[in-house]
């Protein structure tokens, strides 16, 4: 199946510095696609290009399986970074604009727009100007003016970040409902936990360049044949001294334990034994932030 | 380019600034200043309207009878000459609105007691004031004038005015000249401006040419400012609020400009229609004379049709000139403080006609003020000044229209550029030589 949207060797280079060094990615239609990275990795950068803020200065972006033409960004709904609403205006106003420029009008667009006010429990805020409400609510109005055209394609930046979690649980729950209509949406952050829950696909960008892309799933099996967890009395600090740890997360006597690729589990835990009192150790899937921190420390 | 997205965005524009207060406070604060300056005096005027009760007691029996009887006469038609012979070029019509009920009273034997009862007559106000023509009044003594508030000037310069020609008239006659004679001999002469232009001569005041050829210039000026700046500032405000990422993935750049310049011209229209408006209402004819607060002989000159298209016309040319350079000037820029530096360049633009605009009106076809009325940037706010003098050549507007329609478009057309590219530029403050590079970007 063609990709919806595929990056091929993209690079931008603001003066000296190489912001996004030959990335390479393809999202799947129907998917929802995690663009991961520590802050100043590319992410933005990336997608300032897709949405031809930015104009990469080589390689290629490809919408709906063709060359990006600027119809193409109709179909696409856009959440920035950096928020922004005309302060001076209504909630009604701002989504009616948002609309209209979208070739949105009349009836249908009012009710749509009272539906997802509604669904978002801002109806009783539409009179009000933006620069009255609160962030997180400010936030709500432009999530409902990025979907109000029913894109083919969502691409968010951050959308999650000022949420409570209440208001995360809203926004994860749009979005799936949004996925389970076959569309397709990106969302760049770098909460590896809410991307966890929600992506089926990810690519990690690091310094620039993409270290790793595709399935969750897959690269779960692929690199988590060596995590391992462990609960255990006695120095646990030890552990990262171990030439064949490869990475530890130790929190309340357990461990996640990241093994190098050639170790084996029960030669590791024959050692350990020697100097803690071990009370469980299994194999597990690692999380995704303990392959974040991996591939991120790998590609440095 | 979408016309729909153009039409959207300068709704967009128009609307959310009609709905604010600023607009409306900034639309009605000048013709409730014109308002102000020539309704309200000539309420207070019509409040002294009242007649006056006035009691005069002559000592010398020679002026107060002729002198009631020229009160009592008195409307507010009275020889011109009169007026222009006693030196005295004040406001006819103002004094004018003054009436009086006058009658006479004759010397009582207790001089004292009649002024005693005079004052008192005053205080229970059956009567305004009282007049005491003592037998000085031929030579240099005052008359005395007693009244209740002697701060009415213009009842006591009518007064004044009564008193003066009778006892002028009366001098003559001790003198043997025969008073008729002199009024004949001593009436002024008068000036008749003509204007001359291309329809023939007509009569027309040439204060009001002038007058009416301000009062459009500042329109005009206040206008293209205000407006040219709200461009700016509007387009300041999407760049720094990044409304322009969501934007733009929409609606292009070119049309987003054009929706805004489109938007916002159309409410400087609305603008300039409501001060027309009441420009109109105000001097109406019917209206201007029932408030009488032009001096006479001033004629109001009517706003033409010609003159009211070329105005339109010269104001979209105008604003669509300083907007777009200031729009131009808004996307380089990343707040109101670095764009300020710029905004001023384009200031002097606007500044040069106003330090023109006497002699222009002095003299609309000195070269001087046909040269620079045909600088683009200065036809805007200098042709509506001449034409409100005295109609320039046809040939003259034919090029001043050409070449600001053609400025016009090459500012659209290099300030697209900038905007195109500036708009989505963040970070450092740019340089000119930047700017301009940005332009050359295919």
């Amino acid at each position: 199946m063609t990709p919806i949207l595929e990056l091929r060797n993209v690079r931008k280079a603001y003066g000296d510095f190489v912001a996004v060094d030959s990335v390479s990615m393809a999202v799947p239609a129907g998917s929802i696609f995690g663009l991961l990275g520590p802050n100043g990795a590319g992410k933005t950068s990336s997608i300032r290009m897709i949405m031809n803020i930015t104009a990469p200065d080589s390689g290629e972006v490809q919408v709906f399986g063709h060359p990006r033409t600027s119809e193409d960004l109709r179909r696409i709904g856009y959440l920035p970074e950096e928020r922004g609403l005309y302060r001076k205006m209504t909630v009604l106003d701002q989504l009616v604009f948002l609309g209209e420029i979208r070739g949105l009008r009349g009836p249908q667009l009012a009710a749509d727009i009272n539906h997802w006010l509604e669904r978002v429990q801002l109806a009783d805020w539409s009179k009000r100007k933006i620069e009255e409400l609160s962030k997180g609510m400010q936030q709500k109005v432009q999530l409902i003016g990025t979907v109000l055209h029913k894109p083919d394609l969502l691409i968010l930046d951050e959308p999650f970040s000022g949420l409570d979690p209440l208001n995360q649980e809203l926004f994860r729950d749009l979005l799936l409902d949004y996925r389970s209509q076959g569309k397709s949406v990106v969302l760049s952050t770098h909460g590896m936990e809410l991307a966890e829950r929600m992506c089926d696909h990810i690519c990690l960008i690091s310094h620039g360049r993409a270290v790793l892309d595709g399935e969750l799933r897959s690269i779960k099996r692929q690199v988590g044949g060596n995590a391992f967890r462990l609960v255990a009395d006695g120095d646990l600090g030890r552990l990262e001294t171990m030439p064949e740890v490869e990475h530890a997360v130790i929190q309340d006597g357990v461990a996640k334990l990241m093994l190098r690729p050639e170790a084996e589990g029960a030669a590791v835990l024959r050692q350990i034994v020697q100097f803690l009192n071990v009370h469980e150790f299994r194999s597990e899937e690692p999380e995704l932030e303990q392959i974040f921190l991996k591939a991120v420390r790998d590609a440095a | 380019m979408r016309l729909n997205n153009v039409v959207v965005v300068a709704k967009r524009e128009y609307l959310q600034r009609a709905k604010t207060k600023a607009f409306w406070i900034a639309t009605l604060i000048l013709p409730l200043f014109v308002a102000g300056i020539s309704i309200v005096p000539a309420l207070l005027l019509s409040k002294t309207k009242s007649s006056q009760r006035i009691v005069v007691v002559d000592e010398t029996g020679r002026v107060g009878n002729s002198l009631v009887a020229r009160m009592n006469a008195h409307e507010s038609e009275k020889p011109r000459e009169e007026d222009e012979k006693s030196g005295s070029r004040r406001n006819r019509n103002q004094a004018g609105n003054v009436t009086f009920q006058a009658e006479t009273e004759p010397l009582a034997a207790d001089r004292k007691a009649q002024r005693a009862d005079l004052d008192r007559r005053v205080m229970d106000k059956s009567l305004d004031a009282w007049v005491w023509i003592g037998p000085g009044v031929f030579t240099d003594t005052p008359v005395e004038y007693h009244a209740r508030s002697v701060s009415n000037v213009f009842t006591q310069e009518a007064l004044r005015d009564e008193l003066s020609s009778v006892v002028r008239q009366e001098r003559f006659r001790e003198a043997g000249i025969d008073p008729a004679r002199v009024d004949e001999l001593s009436r002024s002469v008068h000036l008749a401006p003509r204007r001359v232009s291309a329809t023939g001569s007509r009569a027309e005041g040439s204060l009001g040419a002038a007058a009416l050829a301000m009062v459009l210039f500042f329109m005009l000026y206040v206008a293209i400012l205000m407006w040219g700046q709200q461009v700016m500032q509007g387009v300041l405000e999407e760049k720094g609020s990044r409304v322009i990422e969501v934007v733009i993935s929409c609606v292009t750049p070119f049309e987003l400009m054009l929706g805004k310049l489109v938007g916002i011209c159309l409410l400087g229209l609305t603008q300039l229609a409501i001060w027309l408006g009441t420009m109109l209402v105000v001097t109406a004819p019917g209206l201007a004379a029932s408030l009488a607060v032009l001096p006479k002989g001033v004629v109001l000159p009517t706003l033409s049709p010609v003159m009211l298209i070329n105005f339109v016309l010269l104001f979209i040319l105008g604003f669509l000139a300083y907007a777009t350079l200031y729009a131009g000037i808004g996307a380089s820029f990343n707040n109101l403080q670095e764009a300020q530096q710029a905004a001023s360049i384009a200031m002097v633009f606007v500044i040069i006609p106003v330090t023109v605009m006497y002699p222009v009106i002095n003299d609309p076809n000195s070269t001087m003020a046909t040269v620079l009325s045909l600088i683009p940037m200065f036809t805007p706010l200098l042709m509506p000044l001449r034409i409100a003098v005295d109609m320039p050549p046809a040939w003259q507007l034919a090029l001043a229209y050409a070449l600001t329609i053609g400025f016009v478009l090459g500012m659209i057309w290099i300030c697209a550029r900038i905007y195109r590219v500036g708009i989505l530029m963040y970070g450092k403050k740019p340089t000119f030589a930047e700017i301009w590079k940005w332009t050359r970007y295919a």
